[in-house]
């Protein structure tokens, strides 16, 4: 048959091991070049976490309160609509300490203590910068390339591209936390995990806290595994002679893809069990990490996926989205992802699997220098901004220790080392051996890609 | 696919040694030169252009075939290369001439001679390509096969085991009448329209929320129960265009032609607090251009927002020309936060619509008869006076009446307002308050906690309240009496009292924000207070009577009263439907948007169409929506014909005959049978737009009719079966694989259209999903009863988290204008159909079906099973697998009673008594296996 590794791939389920599918594979196909890292867990922060009080020590700021910020650092900034009846906009230095940190010396908030102890293994990127400036355009914007809906997502594009390294796991799956303050006033949308134009095959797959990790995973109540496999033995044997009678070799895929989700009733379950983790487990990521469905669980999750070679693993922490409150609420979200995400690196890094595994934390934008609303130095909300703002990786083929990119006084504007979204998606394709501009789709009789028709590797955080 | 595609064009050249420019060169040159030598000229290198003739053919041959690297074209960086039988290509066409043709899909279709292959032009064409390629056709399959196979595609079900026998006896004695018989019953069966509608849905963008970050819901059911009436009225295609696209700008609309416009505010629609209204404004603009471009005329226009587009000849200023249709629209960016989005109108049902009539015609009735005797007079009480510096608590959660006394006027006139409208509009809390105001001598009532978005506004009609003469005023907000999270919005609470009488009202706007108890506690408030006699405010929900009492109406006609509530109730809470209208007065001025921003205005551009590619605009048509439309169905469109044709012959044969159903630009791909397309295009215009017609001779073809198998030779040959020498067979859709399933046993609740529904969907789906706050859109209440069994395409849809059975059947999210799904066959499939409550319960309905109607013994019964669910006979040998894994089956439950009740547990019908617990969980564990079998779910 002709068709291409991905053309097969793309009438298949979770396809197959690369190995296996050698033979196949098509000039052009990927990865390009050697990868740095096999796989990635993206720790995404929904809601805009403020890199003024976390990430980006702006000392200039201080005893500045309440000063307006001079036009020459507002420029034409496009503000949004929630503050654009303010007649002036204040500077709002931080109310948290900053220190140095580890051999690096890397400036990180109090707010993150344990961040701050792994300070050494961190490469943080200080010139974010998106131009969306609400959450629905700047989260699809970072997820797929494009404000607009309708484009296939980061992880989709990598497991078009690279396949499963799994024969019994998804390469991309999807953990939705629930923050500890409970009333998230962002929500999370399908399309974020979803494969816009690509085959459906390529979405996602949300592994969820409670319940069936995966939906219908579950025999359901009065079916046993033997009766199962009774039934799918009856099931194989009607198909196979369907088969012989038709010819058609989509039947044969129908009963590897049953094969395949009878494996994954056991392979799954076994996966989302925790509960025989050694209590040094708990220990290192915290004690909400034996409760199913929050950050920390999930980061524990995130590292078992990672063990079991999944390729894509997105996690999203909701809450960040702090226009007023933001000293009452900004600790408590702090606490919930700062333990688990540092665990997770120096977990992965005690296993041997952080040198190949990229791990990334950042929202989809940062929060504006300037007040919103009433404010007083230790009591304050800020709004959505994009001209800047602060992201950490770690791991897979990026550089320890490091930082790139910095902002201007006012944590305003990039001051140098600018990285935009489409940079950042390229250089995490590059890091596992994709080049961006040749990862393509053809549709509406163009050839799409997840960069769009921008992006540029960085290369200076690279080791 | 590139690659069979190729294989399959080679083996055309090696046939046919004359090249055709368009299926052979262009895209050779269009997928590697034209992004630099196209007509873009903002990216045209060396002002070399290879899309049109002119270029010195040798010197590019030059280049292509080039050593040197720093010659060779197209260079290294641009990632593209010329494979060398590309280069051949090239240079043969060089050799024949190089001649440059119009590209095939921007001239209007002729009507080919068909070969004389076949009687059926279908047939004739598909037999000749088929010839030239070596291949034979397959013989036709068996009659039940087909009656399955067609059953299926047009009304979504399949035969019922009466069908199958009743039709294979008809065969038998009529021959081809039976099959011409069965068509006919198909397409005049209501399902048709529900089958047609599903494909449309996806081209349409329709779903029951609004999208974006809040998602919440919208009231879009009337404009889909229109689509499915429209497919099963036959309206003539030029006349589903028109109207979806134009319905409002016909003369004298009906209400049914103004629903259809819904078509073009199907788009999702942001209500995110602080975005920017213009950006948002432009996109729901730029969607209507690219719907329109991929939905009617089949190729990519929103190519063109940004530039010139790079392959089509379509440049950014015939992009805004068109846009400029859309733009005229008294709309807002920011809308939709709990309701629909304006513009929107009241659209009753034919069963509302009744009984309005009916009230109307026995309040005419009681109006024209005596007054009965004076009752007495009404005391009133609790009203508070108001005044500007009396402060009053108002809560948009409680109830509140205004009475006061006024004089009509002209003139706007503010008659009680607690809004400041010198406020900067961009504050979040610009408008809040509460305004009641003549407008145009009507009552407007306003309510908002911001403006415009999150505000209800109510207008009456036929107040006419003119100068001269005193009215006395009751304002009645009824206020939301329901618990927060109820699913509707505030406005259909606002009641208007003229002299006594309760009028008519119109909802302007009904988009008050989500309740938030705690931030909306009840504020003190002052009001200004204008020219009124006797303002009051009454904090509670005055009565009709006490309105009247309040206009000194002694005598009144207390059935008439109650038939008035009556009526006005019902027409304050009929479902609106969102419409396309244009904005009153001067048309809104639309500009290229330089790199399609919304902040980048350049040239002031006029509505219009790139008539030079695709033809002149229709003498006399004005140049507004109903003109485009005239456009689109002039009989010599050359794209509106072929693009519809093509994705109905996509829906049947599971690919178009051109397969890029949503591009036949210059990047599409080649038809496969241009010269099918062009005469079913052809015929299909000629027909009157008639798409029963058209379906009708594509199922009776001998093409559709073939048998699916294939030999492996011919599966390696044509594994996606683009010549046609196999029966179309591919998995259902991902609704038809729910219905079949709830028809064949026996739960599917058939009833034509209404408000969407809420089957089993996993009780905390959303749950980590979405934003943690009540308001409709939020909640799934899952249906108890008949609701549960409805056909899918009522499933209400969300679209930031669409039913988990739909998209993990390929279903798109419909947020944006699909054409065409993928197919895809994964794991989590077979997990659905295996464990999701709503398939096991359909499995135990089965298996009780097969229990008391296949007959008494286990084969019978089983074989009654497998007919149901396949359409045919089982053979021995399937028979003996089942009977083994019955027993099997058996074996597991025997002496495990409450193992066997935990499965007839699932889902909502009990499960029948009759039958022992046992023997019925045995049935139903290989009815469960049925429904899985490929066979079930695959045409």
């Amino acid at each position: 048959m002709s068709l291409s590794r991905r053309e097969l791939l793309a009438r298949t389920g979770f396809g197959l091991g690369t190995a296996a599918l050698g033979a196949l594979a098509a000039p052009g196909d990927f990865p390009n070049f050697a990868p740095k890292a096999k796989r990635v867990i993206f720790l995404f922060q929904a809601g805009g976490p403020s890199h003024l009080d976390l990430l980006d020590y702006k000392p200039y700021l201080k005893g500045r309160f309440n000063e307006d910020i001079p036009p020459s650092i507002f420029g034409t900034q496009r503000i949004t609509g929630m503050v654009a009846h303010q007649d002036r906009f204040p500077v709002m230095p931080t109310m948290y300490g900053f220190q140095q940190h580890g051999q690096s010396g890397q400036w990180i908030s109090d707010l993150l203590p344990r961040t701050a102890a792994i300070a050494d293994e961190l490469c943080v990127l200080r010139g974010m910068h998106t131009e969306a400036i609400n959450h629905d355009p700047a989260i699809t914007l970072l997820q797929t390339g494009s404000q607009l809906p309708g484009r296939p997502s980061m992880g989709s594009w990598i497991d078009y591209g690279l396949g499963s390294e799994n024969a019994n796991l998804p390469a991309f799956v999807v953990l939705n936390s629930l923050p500890s303050n409970g009333q998230p006033d962002q929500g999370l949308l399908a399309r974020l995990w979803g494969a816009g134009f690509l085959p459906s095959r390529y979405q996602g797959v949300q592994f969820r806290g409670g319940g069936d990790a995966v939906l219908h995973l579950s025999n359901p109540p009065g079916i046993t595994r033997d009766q199962r496999r009774t039934q799918l033995d009856g099931l194989a044997a009607l198909n196979q002679r369907l088969k012989e009678r038709l010819g058609d070799p989509e039947i044969d895929t129908r009963i590897a893809q049953y094969e395949m989700a009878f494996r994954m009733q056991a392979s799954v379950p076994d996966l989302v069990d925790s509960s025989r983790e050694p209590e040094s487990t708990f220990t290192l990521y915290g004690p909400e990490a034996k409760r199913p469905g929050t950050f920390a669980a999930n980061c524990v999750l995130a590292r078992r996926l990672a063990e079991r070679n999944v390729r894509f693993i997105q996690l999203y922490h909701r809450g960040w989205d702090h226009h007023g409150g933001l000293t009452e609420k900004l600790p408590a979200l702090a606490h919930d992802v700062d333990q688990p995400s540092a665990a997770l690196v120096e977990d992965l890094k005690q296993r041997g699997l952080l040198e190949d595994t990229l791990v990334i934390w950042g929202g989809e934008f940062g929060r504006t220098p300037y007040a919103q609303g009433p404010s007083k130095p230790d009591s304050y909300g800020r709004d959505h901004h994009g001209r800047v703002f602060s992201l950490w990786m770690a791991g897979g083929g990026v550089k320890r220790g490091f930082s790139h990119g910095a902002s201007d006084d006012y944590g305003f504007n990039v001051a140098e080392g600018g990285v935009h979204i489409h940079d950042l998606q390229a250089t995490i394709l590059h890091l596992l051996g994709i080049d961006h501009e040749r990862l393509t789709f053809p549709f509406q009789g163009r050839q799409f890609r997840l960069t769009d028709v921008h992006g540029r590797v960085v290369k200076q955080i690279l080791t | 696919m590139r690659w069979l595609i190729a294989g399959l064009a080679l083996t055309c050249l090696a046939q046919e040694s004359r090249l055709d420019y368009g299926r052979d060169v262009r895209p050779i040159l269009s997928e590697n030169c034209f992004h630099c030598h196209g007509q873009d000229a903002s990216k045209r290198m060396a002002g070399l252009r290879l899309d049109t003739a002119g270029a010195d053919l040798n010197k590019v041959l030059a280049r292509v075939t080039a050593t040197k690297p720093a010659l060779r074209m197209p260079p290294a960086y641009s990632k593209k290369s010329l494979a060398a039988t590309q280069i051949a290509t090239l240079e043969r066409w060089v050799q024949q001439g190089g001649r440059y043709e119009q590209h095939w899909a921007f001239v209007p279709p002729r009507r080919p001679t068909p070969p004389p292959d076949a009687a059926n032009p279908i047939d004739a064409f598909v037999r000749q390509r088929l010839r030239n390629e070596a291949l034979t056709p397959n013989p036709p399959a068996a009659p039940h096969a087909w009656l399955r196979r067609v059953s299926l595609d047009l009304t979504g079900l399949p035969p019922t085991p009466a069908e199958i026998r009743s039709f294979d006896g008809a065969v038998a004695s009529t021959g081809e009448k039976a099959y011409q018989a069965a068509v006919k019953r198909l397409l005049a069966s209501p399902r048709f329209g529900e089958r047609m509608a599903i494909d449309w849905l996806d081209v349409a963008r329709y779903a029951d929320t609004h999208g974006f970050n809040n998602d919440a819901e919208r009231s879009m059911w009337r404009w889909r129960d229109w689509v499915v009436r429209a497919f099963n009225q036959n309206l003539p295609y030029d006349r589903f265009l028109t109207e979806q696209l134009a319905g409002d700008l016909l003369d004298h609309p009906a209400l049914e032609q103004r629903i259809a416009t819904g078509f073009g505010r199907n788009h999702v629609i942001n209500s995110e607090g602080g975005i920017i209204e213009e950006e948002y404004r432009v996109e729901y603009v730029a969607d209507r251009v690219r719907t329109l471009g991929m939905a009617w005329l089949g190729i990519t226009l929103e190519c063109a927002r940004c530039h010139d587009h790079k392959y089509d000849p379509v440049t950014q200023k015939d992009h805004y020309r068109m846009y400029a249709f859309f733009n005229n629209v008294p709309e807002f960016g920011e809308d939709g936060r709990v309701a629909n989005a304006v513009p929107m109108i009241p659209a009753p049902t034919a069963a509302e619509q009744q009984q309005l009539a009916g009230l109307d015609a026995r309040i005419r009735k009681r109006e024209a008869k005596p007054r009965p005797k004076p009752l007495g007079p009404i005391d009133v009480a609790g009203g508070i006076p108001l005044t500007a510096d009396q402060a009053v608590p108002i809560s948009k959660h409680e109830p509140l009446s205004f009475a006061f006394q006024l004089e009509g006027s002209a003139q706007e006139t503010e008659i009680f307002s607690s809004i400041d409208y010198k406020r900067n509009r961009a504050a979040t809390t610009y408008g809040r308050g509460l305004d009641v105001r003549l407008v145009g001598q009507e009552i407007e009532f306003r309510f908002a906690d911001r403006l415009p978005a999150y505000s209800i506004l109510v207008r009456s009609v036929g107040a006419e309240l003119t100068a001269g003469r005193q009215r006395q005023i009751a304002i009645v907000y009824e206020g939301a009496k329901d618990s927060p999270t109820a699913m509707r919005a505030y406005a259909a609470w606002v009641r208007i009292f003229i002299d006594g009488r309760e009028v008519e009202t119109q909802i302007l706007h009904d988009g008050l924000a989500m309740p938030d108890r705690n931030a909306d506690k009840p504020q003190l408030t002052k009001f200004r207070v204008g020219p009124v006699g006797e303002p009051r405010l009454y904090p509670r929900a005055l009565t009709s009577a006490e309105a009247r009492a309040l206009a000194h109406i002694e005598a009144a006609d207390l059935e008439l009263e109650t038939l008035r509530e009556q009526r006005f109730r019902i027409a304050r809470q009929v479902a609106t439907v969102m419409v396309m209208q244009e904005l009153p007065g001067k048309p809104r001025q639309t500009h290229v948007l330089l790199r399609g921003q919304y902040n980048l205005p350049g040239d002031a551009v006029e509505p219009g169409v790139p008539e030079a590619l695709l033809g002149a605009w229709p003498k006399g048509a004005p140049k507004n929506r109903l003109g485009l439309a005239r456009w689109l169905t002039k009989p010599d469109h050359p794209l509106t014909a072929r693009v519809v044709v093509n994705r109905f012959w996509q829906q049947f044969f599971g690919q178009g005959i051109v397969k890029t159903s949503e591009n036949f630009g210059l990047q599409g791909e080649f038809p496969s049978h241009p010269e099918l397309l062009d005469w079913l295009a052809r015929d299909f215009i000629d027909s009157g737009w008639n798409v029963k017609a058209l379906l009708e001779r594509i199922v009776l073809s001998a093409t559709y009719r073939q048998d699916a198998a294939g030999s492996p030779k011919s599966f390696a040959r044509d594994p996606e079966n683009r010549l046609l020498s196999r029966g179309p067979r591919f998995r259902l859709p991902a609704e038809l694989i729910r219905d079949q399933s709830l028809f064949l046993s026996g739960l599917l609740v058939e009833k034509l259209g209404g408000p969407p529904v809420f089957p089993y969907q996993t009780k905390d789906l959303y749950k980590n999903i979405i934003v943690a706050a009540d308001y409709p859109g939020t909640k799934w209440p899952e249906a108890k009863g008949p609701d549960l069994y409805r056909r899918s395409l009522y499933t209400y849809w969300k679209r930031t988290v669409p039913h988990p059975t739909m998209t993990v059947f390929d279903a798109p999210d419909r947020e944006f204008c699909i054409v065409r799904r993928s197919n895809t066959n994964t794991p989590l499939q077979a997990l659905t159909l295996l464990n999701e409550p709503g398939f096991l319960e359909v499995a135990r309905k089965l298996a009780e079906r097969a229990w008391t109607q296949g007959g008494k013994t286990d084969d019978a019964r089983l074989g009654f099973a497998f007919l149901l669910a396949t359409g045919r006979e089982a053979d021995p040998g399937e028979l003996s697998t089942l009977r083994d894994l019955l027993n099997r089956m058996r074996r597991e439950y025997s002496g495990a009673p409450s193992r066997a009740s935990e499965l007839l547990s699932v889902g909502f019908t009990p499960a029948a008594s009759t039958i022992p617990a046992e023997e019925l969980a045995a049935f139903a564990s290989v009815a469960n296996v049925i429904l899985n079998l490929d066979e079930v779910i695959t045409k």
